[in-house]
């Protein structure tokens, strides 16, 4: 029973009498202060704001979560949209991913406005519906509010053995007789993560020359 | 120096509070004479409250054998609460409901882990049009939920007509895998007249969404909060042993019921919103289920809840 009677009153006594604790406010205050300062001192990232779209299971949230590097196992279909915030080459990148289900489709047009980039997914395995994704990147090419905005096509989906090559793909949409845009097509697997990171400096690389 | 000084004075801190606790319930024992288990069974009634204090009794047990009383196989149940009892030199035969009211609670909470295990293996099964199991188990669903129309064929414009995104609903059930198909299933068959009636409602232009993209969504956060252990509340509270898979899905129908009424509540200007009040959603029943007393009350006739209570 003595030793209950140690343990409980008299070490903790000793212990908060050994400790400055009335030091603590004020070193909370100092901390705080130097914080700020350091956030006043550098200077605040550019925000870019990217706009991913493409049909239905394109891979659209699974490339959203890649780039935040998130957990991709238990991705489910888009009802609305998703947005992240992600930290790229001292840009403050703001992707916002748009479902890509055909009721859904009307919608993006209200998401156009103030878009930096624009980056286009395509399941580069689906070849039965090539020429419905063609077409509605035709009519977003259309667009007045996205006019010389400069577009990422991502042939999505290179781990799988049917995918088409990226070639093909540009070859089948004509995207060589773009003019009025910068653009590229970029191979790459939301799934393994593969050809994202080279898509992105595109990104980033294309937002910094039309800022010139 | 400050830095060190204070890592220094959180360690003493937590030895401090590690010492008052044991020390704490060194007396409790001595004043009642009876162990921290048994006081957690006499003063609490069976459900989450009880199973709850008990699984995080043995979660930090200074013994060997109640921490891994946890992970233990179902069937080995009943032999770990006869360890337990003699480690703790309780009696038997002076405390005959204890046993019953330990193993009960025990076989709770590794039944909640089995459950995870059973719910896991099924989501992680992909979709795949290949196997004729899976396959009949797609157009039975289209038969539940639209018993006077016959599909034209298996890829067909029709399946957007119960919420699919399009030709073929194999590439929806993505993350979710087989069980999403099983949950809107179960919906369908066991909870048929709710169903229809949501499915229904969620054609009516002003409050529109995809009856099944939102199953499968709704899958995924019943999943989530399975993961999480936030329905641990409802499942120990609802299931007096073992939970099954059944438990899971009815959940499930609650859920999707209740969103449909949320969803109307909120009156969201378009789908776009859906993430919003989904997220809005989760939070409310993630508030409902910090209540111990709280279970998730699923509108089932009687005929289902007496397969609960089996």
């Amino acid at each position: 029973m003595s030793k209950f009677v140690v343990c409980s009153v008299i070490f903790p006594a000793i212990i908060i009498s050994l400790f400055p604790w009335k030091n603590e406010p004020c070193h909370c205050l100092l901390q705080g202060l130097l914080s700020i300062l350091r956030k006043l001192k550098s200077t605040p990232d550019q925000e870019v704001r990217i706009l991913l779209l493409g049909l239905d299971n394109g891979g659209k949230t699974t490339l959203l979560k890649q780039l935040a590097s998130e957990d991709i196992s238990h991705i489910t279909p888009t009802q609305g949209f998703n947005i992240k915030s992600v930290q790229s080459q001292g840009f403050k990148l703001n992707v916002w991913d748009i479902g890509g289900q055909r009721k859904i489709r009307p919608y993006w047009r209200n998401y156009f406005e103030n878009t930096d980039v624009l980056i286009y997914v395509i399941d580069s395995a689906d070849r039965k519906r090539f020429e419905e994704t063609g077409q509605e990147l035709a009519e977003l090419l259309d667009e007045e509010k996205l006019s010389g905005v400069p577009v990422l096509i991502f042939a999505n989906k290179q781990d799988l053995l049917t995918a088409a090559p990226a070639s093909e793909i540009a070859e089948g949409l004509n995207l060589h007789t773009i003019r009025d845009r910068m653009w590229q097509i970029q191979s790459c697997s939301a799934l393994t993560g593969e050809g994202i990171q080279e898509g992105m400096n595109w990104v980033c690389k294309s937002v910094n020359s039309k800022k010139k | 120096m400050k830095h060190f000084l204070r890592v220094v004075t959180q360690f003493f801190v937590f030895l401090y509070c590690k010492c008052l606790w044991r020390g704490l319930k060194f007396v409790t024992r001595k004043f009642t004479g009876r162990c921290e288990l048994q006081r957690i069974c006499y003063g609490n009634k069976p459900g989450a409250r009880r199973t709850l204090k008990i699984e995080s009794s043995l979660r930090y047990s200074k013994y060997e054998l109640l921490r891994s009383a946890l992970s233990v196989h179902p069937d080995q149940v009943e032999k770990t609460i006869d360890d337990i009892m003699a480690l703790k030199k309780i009696n038997p035969d002076t405390n005959p409901q204890l046993g019953v009211s330990l193993q009960a609670s025990l076989l709770q909470i590794v039944g909640y882990r089995s459950l995870m295990a059973e719910v896991e293996k099924l989501r992680r099964e992909p979709y795949d049009s290949e196997n004729a199991e899976h396959e009949s188990m797609l157009m039975k669903l289209w038969k539940e939920l639209r018993p006077d129309t016959p599909l034209t064929g298996r890829i067909s414009k029709q399946w957007c007509e119960i919420g699919f995104q399009g030709n073929d609903p194999k590439t929806d059930f993505r993350g979710m895998g087989l069980l999403g198909l099983q949950n809107l299933l179960y919906f369908a068959e066991h909870d048929r007249a709710a169903a229809l009636q949501m499915l229904q409602d969620s054609l009516q232009p002003k409050h529109k969404y995809s009856f099944a993209i939102v199953g499968i969504n709704i899958t995924d956060l019943a999943y989530s909060l399975l993961v999480s252990g936030a329905l641990k509340t409802h499942l120990y509270n609802v299931a007096p042993e073992m939970a099954g898979l059944q438990h899971f899905q009815q959940i499930f129908c609650y859920l999707m019921q209740e969103f449909q009424r949320f969803w109307i509540e909120e009156d969201p200007s378009d789908i776009m919103e859906f993430n919003r009040v989904r997220s809005k959603f989760h939070r409310r029943i993630l508030r409902q289920l910090k209540n111990p007393d709280m279970a998730l009350c699923p509108h089932f006739s009687a005929s289902d809840l007496h397969l609960v209570n089996l």
